[in-house]
């Protein structure tokens, strides 16, 4: 299997080479082009019930497609939103997705969504994040381009920028200051996170670009 | 006329150089600077041929019922900057006159006059496929810009070639295409939100783009308010 990451930090797309007999796991929708020749099957990622959950908390779909070969061939897969495709190896460890930035993973790799209790709800994130772990390549998208930030000690960043984490990390959800300015400085809610690890940030957001759009809606 | 694509980011661009004589035709409302020697004429005609059910059939196309006609009025050089709504790539398409080529979902930015421009209806395949109910053709020997949601990828097609709707650009009139489902089953099809897909045959020229801007406006449209509040 080849993958091939291009277009980044713009329009960033996955291409991906699939040899005979190989798979590979994608969400829901993102595939734009492929070979005639290869078969999407959709599959139902960690159980019924949590897919169901995740699909109406996390903003993922609730199945994820199994493409599949037994001649090989290319397919193309890209975000709903513009911006950076990043990827990842695991190699029997972990990471953690927000909701909405899974793209595609190789078929080693396990899904599991964790529910992030009250403060997850409070972030702005979305009530589930996902878990990812196993051996493999993991991919994932974000909003703009990606700053990649190694914490040591503790590090504050506003909610709706966070795509990414090592479960190395802790994190707890505040307010910016005292009551007044979490409500009159426009960051709202922050996420403080703590331990050592890296932390992946999107320079832009969706519900940023969908306030400055709300003025044009007739 | 030499044109220029001035960015190849996510804010693709066009600057048309014209000559002392020279026309260019735009979708109504892409020229964002001229040279102050530019007139511009209003028209729904890209030739000769046209009137207003072209100009009709074009919305269809999910075009503009106007095109922007530039001409130098003067002896001397004069350019156009074009810009698509959108954010995205252009790109400039030379056709030498052998294959007609038909863009869809309201790609079409501008050509040059000699370009004959028309609508071709999709009836049944379009109304499907969620594509426009009919698609742009273009038809002779000069240049045409086109522009889309994210980057613009040119594949060749030897056979056959599967493209989700909402990424295709423009394609030559060479390949035969037909509305289907994307793998396996219907039922698999639709849960994986692959739904409908576009099976393309032939030999021939596409150009894909890289993002679906329905799927944007998907992801975006629930972050909005009411239109109502």
């Amino acid at each position: 299997m080849e993958t091939n990451i291009v277009g980044n930090p713009d329009y960033g797309q996955l291409h991906v080479r699939l040899g005979p007999g190989e798979q590979f796991i994608a969400e829901g929708g993102s595939m734009a082009w492929m070979d005639s020749g290869i078969d999407s099957k959709a599959r139902l990622l960690g159980g019924f019930f949590s897919a169901l959950i995740r699909k109406f908390t996390g903003g993922e779909s609730l199945f994820v497609g199994e493409y599949s070969t037994g001649k090989g061939g290319g397919i193309s897969f890209s975000p709903a939103q513009p911006g950076t495709v990043l990827q990842r190896t695991l190699n029997g460890d972990s990471f953690m997705l927000t909701g909405g930035s899974f793209m595609a993973c190789t078929p080693g790799i396990e899904l599991s969504t964790k529910f992030g209790g009250g403060k997850a709800l409070f972030s702005g994130e979305g009530l589930f994040l996902m878990e990812c772990s196993g051996r493999g390549e993991l991919f994932f998208n974000a909003y703009g381009s990606v700053i990649e930030r190694k914490i040591d000690g503790s590090f504050i960043v506003d909610t709706s920028h966070v795509v990414a984490w090592e479960p190395s990390l802790s994190y707890s959800i505040q307010g910016m200051g005292g009551i007044k300015s979490t409500l009159l400085s426009g960051e709202g809610l922050v996420m403080k996170f703590s331990g050592t690890g890296t932390i992946y940030l999107q320079t832009r957001t969706m519900p940023g670009l969908a306030s400055w759009l709300t003025p044009f809606t007739v | 006329m030499d044109i220029e694509i001035a960015e190849n980011g996510a804010f693709g661009s066009a600057l048309v150089h014209l000559r002392s004589g020279e026309q260019f035709v735009s979708e109504a409302g892409a020229m964002f600077r001229a040279s102050d020697n530019v007139d511009i004429d209003v028209t729904t005609r890209s030739r000769s041929s046209g009137g207003i059910m072209s100009g009709i059939k074009r919305m269809i196309a999910g075009e503009h019922f106007f095109f922007s006609r530039y001409s130098v009025l003067d002896d001397q050089d004069a350019e156009i900057g074009l810009a698509p709504i959108l954010q995205g790539q252009v790109t400039l398409i030379e056709c030498d006159g052998d294959a007609r080529w038909v863009c869809a979902g309201g790609s079409y930015l501008g050509s040059g006059v000699e370009l004959n421009i028309d609508t071709q209806f999709q009836g049944l395949r379009g109304m499907l496929s969620g594509e426009s109910l009919s698609f742009l053709t273009v038809e002779g020997r000069g240049p045409l810009l086109v522009n889309a949601f994210g980057t613009i990828t040119e594949l060749e097609v030897q056979g056959g070639l599967t493209i989700d709707t909402g990424h295709v650009v423009a394609f030559e009139d060479s390949l035969e295409y037909s509305v289907g489902k994307a793998g396996g089953s219907w039922i698999s099809s639709f849960l994986t939100s692959e739904g409908i897909v576009l099976h393309f045959s032939g030999y021939g020229r596409v150009l894909v783009q890289s993002h679906n801007p329905d799927e944007f406006g998907r992801t975006l449209g629930p972050l909005l308010p009411d239109r109502n509040s």
